[in-house]
């Protein structure tokens, strides 16, 4: 069960868990590395992300923080948090300018599948290596999902929407804005670390933000308007 | 019957089978020989090494690279059949090594300061030892002055470099400046690599390449490779 963290500002509550069941689809494994459903799965790849994602289980230390906190204000691409946080961005900045509160978020899976990762590229198993590293991500991505719609549930149950979730170094958010993030989180960092850089270590972590407001956001994507076609985290669908 | 082994050591390069175990993209081939107990066979039926690796191992890694533009092939399967390619070429180097047969060069390869993704260098690192090169990995998050003093120990005749982002590929120019600051720009090719870099962006920081994915990576290094030749 989720419990209080009694970290940092009391003030805030910050929920904190380690207890999440994330279950793992081979067909979410095949499509983020590359297959579609119209292609011939190779028999040699589909056993060996069945037999991964088996063992994935033991490697997977699933952890989740989020902290609800009011929005005071938004100027041009600034958004102003409690506690002295200031979000850079346009986009946010046109997602929380009519919200009233922002989720901050922060999932990880651990250290124990990404260093399993390492050793197979030391070993040389580089198909194995990337195959566990696509089950990795997946998971992780999965982890945020299951926090989003935590978190959704709970506005909904207060009568308020959610937005879409959001992340340093996509769209024009920078990354160096991780940062911000960290410290929205009041202490609840459950093990994860920012480098210089502002990567996040464990490797297999996601940050972000959600917005809450009285009104339906999910519409709101700014992939719709983006000509960066490329982009690794374009969302093509209207979905949340 | 040598033509005949090295077609099937292609075939097989084609379908990723290391050895008799592997189920290969088709199912059926299970108990088969895969390419490591073909190329053992070749080399007891007095194949030449380099006609292994030339029309069996070379030729199979240029159809894999084909079905992978063709996008009928995916990062697992080019994997799947470089890692055959990998076993036979440590089966074969010490039969190169002994008929005096070189490798094709010295590559040492790194993630620049910054940054932590390395399935990307690790890819074009397991095609480049196909494609019969030597290769040094040198891990991730690696300062300029690491990769300099790399470059002056093992003196390599190229130096790929990656970065998956924007706010670390700014290290490579930092690398390539570290480079000509300790006299060694002119000693190797640089090529780079990695999802925010482009080929003007390599011109812009004077590398010698880019490379979009693995296979062009070693396209690269081989026409590199094949002007210092002439």
């Amino acid at each position: 069960m989720p419990c209080i963290s009694d970290e940092g500002d009391e003030r805030i509550m910050v929920t904190v868990s380690n207890q999440e069941d994330i279950e793992i689809d081979r067909w979410q494994v095949l499509r983020s590395i590359g297959y579609g459903t119209h292609h011939k799965l190779p028999a040699r790849i589909v056993s060996l992300i069945d037999e991964y994602v088996e063992n994935a289980h033991q490697l997977i230390e699933p952890s989740y923080s989020y902290i609800i906190r009011d929005i005071e204000g938004v100027r041009r691409s600034c958004v102003y948090v409690e506690g002295s946080i200031v979000f850079e961005s346009h986009v946010i900045a046109r997602l929380l300018e009519q919200c009233e509160k922002i989720a901050v978020f922060l999932v990880t899976i651990g250290n124990r599948l990404e260093e399993m990762v390492l050793w197979l590229a030391e070993d040389g198993l580089v198909l194995q290596s990337a195959v566990l590293d696509a089950i990795g991500s997946v998971t992780a991505e999965k982890l945020a999902e299951s926090v989003e719609d935590r978190m959704r549930e709970e506005a909904c149950a207060q009568g308020l929407c959610t937005s879409r979730r959001f992340s340093p170094g996509y769209c024009d958010w920078p990354i160096r804005q991780q940062k911000m993030v960290f410290r929205a989180m009041n202490g609840a960092s459950i093990g994860v670390r920012l480098t210089k850089e502002c990567l996040m270590l464990p490797r297999k972590s996601v940050s972000g933000i959600i917005g809450i407001g009285p009104f339906d956001m999910e519409d709101y994507n700014p992939c719709k308007t983006c000509n960066k076609c490329d982009c690794l985290g374009r969302r093509h669908d209207t979905s949340p | 019957m040598a033509e005949d082994i090295i077609k099937l050591i292609k075939e097989n390069v084609v379908l990723g089978r290391v050895n008799r175990d592997d189920e290969g993209i088709d199912e059926g081939m299970l108990g088969q020989p895969g390419v490591s107990e073909l190329t053992e066979k070749a080399l007891a039926l007095g194949v030449s090494p380099v006609d292994i690796i030339n029309n069996g191992l070379t030729a199979g890694m240029e159809i894999v690279g084909q079905k992978f533009e063709a996008k009928e092939y995916f990062i697992p399967d080019m994997l799947a059949s470089a890692e055959a390619v990998g076993v036979a070429m440590e089966i074969l180097n010490p039969h190169l090594a002994k008929s005096g047969i070189k490798d094709k060069g010295k590559i040492v390869v790194a993630t620049v300061k910054g940054d932590i993704h390395d399935i990307g260098k690790n890819i074009v690192s397991i095609l480049l030892r196909g494609a019969g090169y030597m290769v040094t990995d040198i891990g991730n998050n690696v300062d300029p002055q690491a990769i300099v003093d790399a470059v002056r120990d093992e003196k390599p005749q190229f130096l790929g470099l990656s970065a998956l982002l924007t706010s670390t590929m700014v290290h490579m120019a930092d690398t390539m400046q570290a480079l000509r600051e300790n006299g060694l720009r002119d000693k190797v090719k640089v090529i780079i690599g990695g999802a925010p870099v482009s080929e003007e962006f390599a011109k812009s920081i004077g590398a010698d390449g880019y490379g979009a994915d693995g296979f062009q990576a070693v396209r690269i290094v081989e026409s590199l490779a094949s002007a210092e030749d002439k």
